[in-house]
């Protein structure tokens, strides 16, 4: 147990804090469609050029092979830096966190030669496949098709949930391949073009007005099989190693972005006048106390983060326990929203972007997803209790 | 950066918890219920000789030379075992007359010898620590003590039991004998007048036993639902019950994570260790009360009993949780630091 940096991590964090000092982008990021597309992957080549993309992925695929502490102080320095805009609020998002991750631990050779590298140099948006309407919660139970014709797989079916789908380039896609195993043994991951004819995007809006949701139809699209990845009908295997990413690490830059957002809201209580429009918001006792203890648990998330690198570092691989952290970021994420809007009186009332400068209401709106996506909390609960507490499975 | 034990701070882990199982088990301890002296001195002097008093502080001070991780890992553990006895005072008391340089009073301390007991002011009137002590204090562990630690804000005071006679009150914990008493102008045998430091490692210390109650008793809880059967099954089975464990565990490790970190950010002298020590002890308390009241629910009728050891940790919690301050304190303390790291 310390806290200690080493010397090249301690180096690391000046480099990164001098660098973003520099370089930070100080427009706004466009809110959607192919300018919203064209400046995530700017944003990615700046990271790319400058060494800062894949930090903790391996050299051989064009990261720079640091651990998951100097991804993580990268994350802080980028939070403190003042950003425009949120760093996991962007189209690269599965690329860098789902997809490449997925494919560095499961992938062949020649896939993590062909894609790696063209995430991490902003070529390549990757989108999610693995929701349907029918299949949420049980995500085991999916329907979409994929039959062998060849060297292809034929895909029909819908995905639902697909984030980034009309500006995605590829995605990581879950097909039912043997209709007659039991359900976790029938499915395939496979990387999917979505250039491919065949394919069909319709956006949905969401509730908080952002339109980067989509729905994706499949009417038999081709993909080569040398697109599976980690096995034919082995993809629950591999699905469950990108939702370890995505219950592990993937969340490390939110989890450190809400604690730059909780001082961010506490200096808006000392500046603003508080319920009774006489005082600072800070000297109302109700909001003194609901700031002071998601002060305090965001410290502890930070805590959990480091407990939670400490054990992959032990491990190698994201372990079930991620859950835990991802099941306390979602709620806390979502209580420090909601103390946001009392804190903020009157202005609770006025509709702000997802995105920007001293914005709360749509951050408020987007948070409903925290406890949702990558899992719902409830399935959060079952996998806590199950794989780490070890109860029976229902 | 790393907050897991090392494998020479799980031996130390270990250790503590097999000598905790044997000799603190809660079932045998019923029997000291309300007595003014829980653990004998033959057991308190055993504990003595584990090291455990010294066990933080360095050997230039007279300690075994390990640091307030490991010291907060002995706590953790305390904790999760719902021990009794004055772990706080001792090892606070024996810091400061370390540091005080009063040697003989340390030796007496850390040898199980002389028996402390913990003061904080009760109440709402004026109370003074330093050179002399004054005020209405609440005494615990108080039987069979010779010396009493009074804590009062950043002042710290050791003063013969002798002059700080307490009436024994009924105590929510019946094993933490708890009295009050009302003294004037005691001289103290040694003292701090800036005893932060001292308060500090308190309020670490505090925080590290709420967070093994919060571990202990979500341990308990999955245990008990892999055993308890209904409707034919495991009660674990049941979502609600399930969900139940796995919220508990969330803050079990919460709390685990934060103290550790408080613990490391303490001994290291960071500048947001302040920050971190009242976090860390605002999120335990809140595990440690949550946790150990759920964990009556779910064990239904037999958690309800006396028998059962879920009510230890319920009372433990509430003292524990007012102990060093309380919550409120914490959280208004917490509040008024600047921007942690």
């Amino acid at each position: 147990m310390n806290l200690d940096l080493t010397a090249e991590e301690q180096e690391f964090r000046e480099e990164a804090r001098t660098w973003l000092r520099d370089h930070l982008p100080t427009e706004e990021r466009p809110p959607e469609g192919d300018e919203m597309r064209a400046f995530d992957l700017a944003w990615q080549r700046t990271l790319y050029d400058s060494g800062w993309a894949g930090i903790n992925w391996p050299t051989e695929y064009g990261g720079r092979g640091l651990t998951d502490i100097q991804q993580m102080i990268w994350y802080e320095e980028f939070a403190k830096a003042n950003p425009p805009f949120t760093l996991n609020n962007s189209c690269t998002f599965v690329g860098n966190l789902h997809g490449g991750p997925t494919i560095i631990v499961n992938g062949d050779e020649e896939q993590k030669g062909t894609y790696l590298p063209r995430i991490l140099r902003g070529e390549d948006v990757w989108c999610q496949g693995f929701s349907e309407p029918g299949a949420g919660s049980d995500l085991a139970g999916l329907n979409t098709r994929a039959e062998i014709d060849g060297d292809h797989l034929v895909v029909n079916g819908q995905k639902t949930w697909t984030s980034y789908a009309h500006v995605a380039d590829v995605q990581e896609l879950l097909v039912r391949t043997d209709p007659t195993a039991p359900k976790h043994k029938g499915i395939t991951w496979v990387i999917c073009d979505m250039r491919t004819p065949g394919i069909e995007i319709r956006e949905i809006r969401t509730m908080s007005h952002v339109t980067d949701f989509c729905e994706v139809f499949y009417d038999d699209v081709r993909i080569p099989l040398t697109n599976v990845v980690g096995g034919l009908n082995n993809g629950w295997r591999t699905a469950m190693s990108t939702l370890g990413f995505e219950r592990g690490t993937a969340f490390m830059a939110d989890q450190v972005e809400l604690a730059a957002t909780v001082e961010r809201l506490i200096d808006e209580a000392r500046t603003r006048v508080g319920p009774d429009g006489k005082r600072p918001a800070i000297q109302d006792e109700e909001l003194a106390r609901r700031l002071a203890i998601a002060r305090a648990e965001v410290a502890a998330l930070r805590a959990m983060t480091i407990t939670g690198i400490s054990r992959n570092a032990r491990t190698g691989v994201p372990g079930p326990e991620g859950s835990i952290v991802r099941l306390f970021h979602g709620e806390l994420h979502q209580r420090v929203y909601q103390l946001a809007l009392d804190v903020i009186g009157a202005d609770a009332l006025r509709l702000t972007p997802v995105d920007g400068e001293g914005v709360w209401t749509g951050p408020y709106l987007q948070s409903f997803a925290y406890t949702i996506g990558g899992g719902t909390t409830d399935i959060q609960r079952n996998i806590v209790g199950e794989r780490v507490l070890g109860l029976p499975r229902v | 950066m790393d907050l897991l034990p090392t494998t020479e701070q799980d031996e130390i882990i270990a250790t503590v918890r097999s000598q905790l199982e044997r000799e603190f088990d809660l079932h045998a301890l019923a029997e000291r219920d309300g007595a003014a002296q829980v653990v004998d001195d033959a057991l308190w002097q055993r504990c003595a000789e584990l090291g455990w008093f010294g066990l933080g502080m360095a050997e230039a001070l007279g300690g075994v030379g390990y640091t307030l991780a490991e010291e907060a890992l002995l706590f953790a553990e305390v904790g999760a075992h719902a021990t009794p006895g004055p772990f706080l005072p001792t090892v606070l008391g024996a810091r400061l007359a370390a540091l005080a340089g009063a040697t003989d009073l340390r030796d007496g301390i850390l040898s199980g010898e002389q028996r402390i007991a913990l003061a904080e002011p009760h109440g709402h009137g004026e109370a003074s620590a330093g050179a002399t002590v004054s005020g209405t204090f609440r005494v615990t562990d108080h039987g069979g003590a010779h010396l009493v630690l009074v804590l009062v804000d950043d002042t710290a005071s050791i003063v013969a039991a002798s002059e700080l006679v307490a009436e024994p009150m009924a105590s929510l914990d019946l094993l933490v004998p708890t009295a009050i008493g009302a003294v004037s102008g005691v001289p103290a045998l040694s003292h701090l007048d800036g005893a932060a430091g001292l308060r500090l490692r308190a309020t670490v210390l505090v925080a590290a036993e709420l967070a093994g109650i919060a571990t202990a008793t979500a341990d308990q809880s999955t245990q008990y639902a892999k055993d308890r059967e209904q409707f034919g099954q495991p009660v674990g089975g049941f979502q609600a019950v399930k969900h139940r464990c796995a919220d508990m565990a969330v803050r079990a490790e919460a709390a685990t994570s934060l103290v550790r970190y408080a613990s490391l950010a303490v001994r290291d002298g960071h500048h947001d260790a302040r920050f971190h020590a009242e976090a860390a002890r605002a999120v335990a308390a809140a595990a440690a009360v949550d946790n150990a009241q759920i964990n009556v629910q779910n064990h239904g009728g037999i958690g309800f009993t006396w028998e059962h050891t879920a009510h230890r940790y319920v009372t433990r919690a509430q003292v524990r949780s007012r102990t060093v301050g309380t919550l409120r304190d914490a959280l208004a303390n917490l509040l008024a630091q600047p921007s942690p790291a």
